[in-house]
C-alpha cells in the first residue's frame, strides 16, 4: 500500500524525519508513536504530499505521491483544523465531502450511521459553522469527513487527542470495526499508548525521525512501550 | 467544480465573522464603495468635458490615452501595496481527490473580481460610450475598452507574481518595484516621453483594433507564469508568504531600569514588532507624518487656527491613535493570561501604555517640527496639540479602550483590514479630534485665538498634572469592564 524510500526533510539543518525504508501493506493498520518532535506529523504531511520532502519519495501503490493526484481517491485523511472549512456548516461539509467521491446525499447519510454513537448528538443539524464547534467535535467532524469514502487507506494523527473518554472509546470501537468489516488500511499516531495497541496490530516507534523499533502488538506490547518511554 | 469552489469562497466571505458581526460596519463600507463607485462613474462621463476644457483644441481620446500608461503604473504600485495575495484558502482541499491544475485555476480566478480589477472599468466604459464610440464606432471602440481590461487583468497578474516572489526572491520583487520607478523618474526628468509613448500604443489600438492580441498574449503569458509556479509550490509552507520568522529583537535593556513597568511596555514593543499588522499600523504613522503637507504653505489653511489644530492634533497623535483605537484587543490572544499574572494591577496595565504613548507622540512632534519653516504659528499649534494629545486624548482612548471587545488576529495586514473595526471606533475618533477644535472655537470667534492655543496647552497640562488620578480613573474603568473584554476576547 505504502512505501516510504529515503524519506528526509530538512528544516535548518535540522533533520525532522530521516527514513530508510517503511512499508504497510494493505488491511495492516499501524500506529504511529514518538514523543513530541518525534517527526510523526512532518511524516504523515509529506504521506499526503502537503510538505516537499528534502530527499527520498513516499509511494503509495507503487506511484510518487508528488507526482500524481490519483491516491487522494482511495486515502482519506485528517490531521488538524487545518483540513477541515471551517466556515460551512457540517452538513454542507460532508456534502462535499461526499460529492467529490460521487456520493449521493443518501449515501453520506447512511455513510454517517455508524458515527451517530460517536457525535452523540452534537455534530448535526447544529445549525453552526465548524469554526464554532469545540476542538474535540471539530474532530470528530474531520475523521468523519476522512472516513466518509470508505478510504482504502486511513490517516489519523492522533485522533484521541481533545475527546472525552467515551468519545475515545467509541472511536476506538469504530476503527476496530473498520478494519475488521472493510479491511481498511490505517496510520494512526498516539500519545495514547493503550489506545493505539488496541486498534493497531503493528506499531512503530519513531524517535528523532528515525524508526526505533518496529514490531506486533502482542499482549506485551504495552509493557514494552512503558518501558521504553519511560526516562 | 470551479463553481463549487468559487461558491465556497462567496460563502467565506458571507460568513466570516467579522462581516456577519457588524451590521453598521457593512453600511459604512458599502457607502464607501457606492461612494468611490459613483465618483469613478461621473468621473467617467464628466471627463469628456473635463479633458475637453483643460486642453481645448485637442483630441480628447487622444490625451486619455497618452494618461493610460500613467495610470497603470501607479494602479501596480497601489496593488503592491494592498492588494493581498489569495493563497491559503486551498489548504482544505490539497488532501482532497481534486485536481491540483483545478485549485491552481481557482487561486487564480478568483483574483479577478476585485475592487481594483472593477473600479476601472467605471472609468472606462462611459468614456467609450461618451468619445471613443462616436470619433471610431462602437465595434473599436469595445476593442479598446477591452484591451484597457486585459491591461488592467495584466497588471493583476503580474503584480501576484512579483509579490509572490518577495518572500524566496525579493531581488526579482526589487528589481520590478526599481524598473517602475525608473520609468517615472525618466518621465520625470524628460528622458522618457511616457505620455507619447502610451498615445502611440493605446492610439494604434483604435487604428489597428487586431492589436489588442497583444496585451491578451501578455495576460495569456503571465497567467501562465503564475499558473506554473503555483502548480510547483502548492504546499502550504512555501505558498505562505511569512515563514516561521526566527525571533528578532533581543532585550531592550533600558527598559529593564523601570521594573514592572519597563517589562509591560518591551512586551507590548515586542508584540507590535513581530506582528504584521501591528508593524503595518507602525508604517502607516510614519507616512501620516507627511500629512501635513496638504495643509501647510497654502494660503486658506494658513490664515486660520481650526484646520491647524486639527493637523497638529494629527501630527503628534496619529501614532496613538492608530495603535491606540484597538486597545487592549491587541493583547486579545493572551488576554486572560495577563489578567492572572500576579504583578499586572490594572493601574500598571495602564500606565504601562501610557508611558509607552507619551514618548512616542513627542517623538511624532519632534520629527514634524521642519513644518516650522511655514511658520511659527506652526510650532505653537504643534506644542499646544502635543500638550492635548498626551494630557487629554490618551485618556480619552484609554475611556474608549473598555469598549475593544473584539479579538483582533495580528498576523493579517493592516490595509483592508476591518477585523475590530466597530461603530465605536468612529465614535470614539470624533472626541479625540473635534473636541480641540471645540475648545478652541468661543476663543476664536471671539477673535483671541492665541488664547484659544493656550487653553488647549493648559489642558493638556491639566491631564499631565492629574495623569496618576487619571490613570487610577483608567484603571478602574477597567476592572469594571474586564470580564466583558476577556469573554469576547475568547470567541475566536
Amino acid at each position: 500500500m505504502l512505501t516510504i524510500h529515503n524519506l528526509q526533510k530538512i528544516y535548518n539543518g535540522t533533520t525532522v524525519v530521516n527514513l530508510t525504508e517503511l512499508t504497510i501493506t494493505a488491511g495492516e493498520s499501524v500506529g504511529l508513536v514518538g514523543n513530541n518532535g518525534a517527526g510523526k506529523t512532518t511524516l504523515f504531511r509529506m504521506i499526503l504530499d502537503l510538505i516537499r520532502p528534502s530527499k527520498g519519495e513516499v509511494l503509495s501503490k507503487g506511484t510518487n505521491v508528488m507526482q500524481s493526484g490519483d491516491w487522494k481517491n482511495y486515502t482519506g485523511s485528517y490531521l488538524d483544523e487545518g483540513f477541515l472549512i471551517d466556515y460551512l456548516t457540517t452538513e454542507e461539509y460532508f456534502k462535499f465531502i461526499g460529492d467529490l467521491h460521487g456520493l449521493s446525499g443518501g449515501d453520506v447519510v447512511e455513510r454517517l450511521a455508524p458515527f451517530t454513537d460517536l457525535f452523540n448528538g452534537e455534530i448535526l443539524n447544529q445549525r453552526k459553522y465548524i469554526r464554532d464547534y469545540s476542538k474535540g467535535n471539530q474532530k470528530k467532524i474531520g475523521i468523519a469527513a476522512a472516513a466518509l469514502s470508505n478510504p482504502e487507506l486511513l490517516i489519523l494523527d492522533e485522533p484521541f487527542a481533545n475527546l472525552d473518554p467515551s468519545s475515545q472509546i467509541r472511536l476506538k470501537n469504530l476503527l476496530k470495526k473498520f478494519r475488521e468489516e472493510k479491511q481498511m488500511t490505517m496510520l494512526i499516531s498516539s500519545h495514547d499508548l493503550s489506545h493505539v495497541i488496541d486498534v493497531c496490530e503493528r506499531i512503530v516507534i519513531l524517535e528523532k525521525g528515525q524508526v526505533v523499533q518496529d514490531m506486533q502488538t502482542t499482549e506485551n506490547t504495552l509493557q514494552e512501550l512503558e518501558t521504553y518511554f519511560t526516562v | 467544480m470551479l463553481l463549487t469552489l468559487l461558491s465556497h469562497q462567496w460563502k467565506a466571505k458571507l460568513r466570516s465573522s467579522i462581516f456577519q458581526k457588524s451590521l453598521v460596519l457593512n453600511i459604512i463600507l458599502g457607502l464607501l464603495i457606492l461612494y468611490f463607485g459613483s465618483i469613478f462613474l461621473l468621473l467617467g462621463f464628466g471627463l469628456h468635458k473635463i479633458l475637453g476644457n483643460m486642453y481645448p483644441g485637442q483630441d480628447v481620446v487622444g490625451i486619455f490615452n497618452s494618461a493610460l500608461l500613467f495610470c497603470f503604473l501607479i494602479d501596480l504600485f497601489f496593488r503592491f501595496l494592498m492588494q493581498e495575495l489569495p493563497v491559503l484558502a486551498v489548504q482544505p482541499y490539497l488532501h482532497l481527490p481534486i485536481a491540483k491544475n483545478k485549485l491552481v485555476h481557482y487561486v487564480l480566478v478568483k483574483s479577478v473580481p476585485s475592487i481594483f480589477n472593477l473600479f476601472p472599468l467605471l472609468v472606462f466604459v462611459p468614456f467609450m460610450y461618451t468619445s471613443v464610440m462616436p470619433a471610431y464606432g462602437a465595434a473599436v471602440a469595445i476593442v479598446w475598452v477591452a484591451t484597457l481590461l486585459l491591461v488592467t487583468l495584466l497588471n493583476n497578474y503580474l503584480l501576484m507574481y512579483f509579490k509572490r516572489q518577495m518572500s524566496t526572491k525579493p531581488l526579482y520583487t526589487l528589481a520590478f518595484g526599481v524598473a517602475i520607478v525608473g520609468l517615472m523618474l525618466l518621465d520625470y526628468f524628460g528622458v522618457l516621453q511616457l505620455k507619447a509613448i502610451s498615445e502611440t500604443l493605446f492610439g494604434a489600438v483604435l487604428v489597428n483594433p487586431w492589436l489588442a492580441v497583444v496585451p491578451l498574449v501578455l495576460l495569456a503569458g503571465t497567467y501562465l507564469l503564475n499558473f506554473y509556479y503555483l502548480k510547483a509550490h502548492t504546499y502550504p509552507e512555501e505558498l505562505e508568504l511569512r515563514k516561521t520568522n526566527t525571533a528578532t529583537g533581543g532585550d531592550i535593556a533600558f527598559l529593564n531600569r523601570f521594573g514592572e513597568l519597563g517589562k509591560l511596555i518591551e512586551l507590548e514593543l515586542k508584540l507590535i514588532w513581530r506582528h504584521k499588522r501591528t508593524r503595518s499600523i507602525a508604517m502607516m504613522s510614519v507616512m501620516f507624518l507627511f500629512y501635513g503637507f496638504l495643509f501647510y504653505g497654502k494660503g486658506k489653511f494658513m490664515d486660520g487656527f481650526g484646520t491647524l489644530i486639527f493637523v497638529g492634533i494629527i501630527l503628534s497623535g496619529m501614532p496613538m491613535f492608530n495603535y491606540g483605537q484597538f486597545l487592549p484587543g491587541w493583547q486579545s490572544g493572551h488576554f486572560d493570561g495577563l489578567l492572572t499574572q500576579k504583578n499586572i494591577s490594572p493601574y500598571q496595565f495602564y500606565t504601562a501604555k501610557y508611558w509607552m504613548m507619551v514618548p512616542v507622540t513627542v517623538l511624532a512632534f519632534i520629527l514634524t517640527l521642519p513644518y516650522g519653516f511655514f511658520g511659527y504659528k506652526i510650532i505653537l499649534i504643534n506644542a499646544a496639540t502635543l500638550l492635548y494629545n498626551v494630557g487629554v486624548n490618551v485618556f480619552v482612548i484609554f475611556f474608549f479602550s473598555v469598549y475593544n471587545k473584539e479579538r483582533l488576529d495580528l498576523s493579517k495586514g493592516a490595509t483592508f483590514n476591518w477585523q475590530g473595526v466597530g461603530a465605536s471606533k468612529f465614535v470614539m475618533m470624533l472626541p479625540a479630534m473635534a473636541l480641540p477644535i471645540l475648545i478652541y472655537l468661543p476663543f476664536g470667534l471671539t477673535g483671541i485665538p492665541y488664547a484659544g492655543i493656550a487653553a488647549l496647552g493648559g489642558l493638556g497640562f491639566l491631564g499631565i498634572i492629574f495623569r496618576k488620578q487619571l490613570l487610577q480613573w483608567s484603571a478602574n474603568r477597567f476592572v469594571a469592564h474586564k470580564y466583558k473584554l476577556a469573554a469576547g476576547y475568547r470567541q475566536s
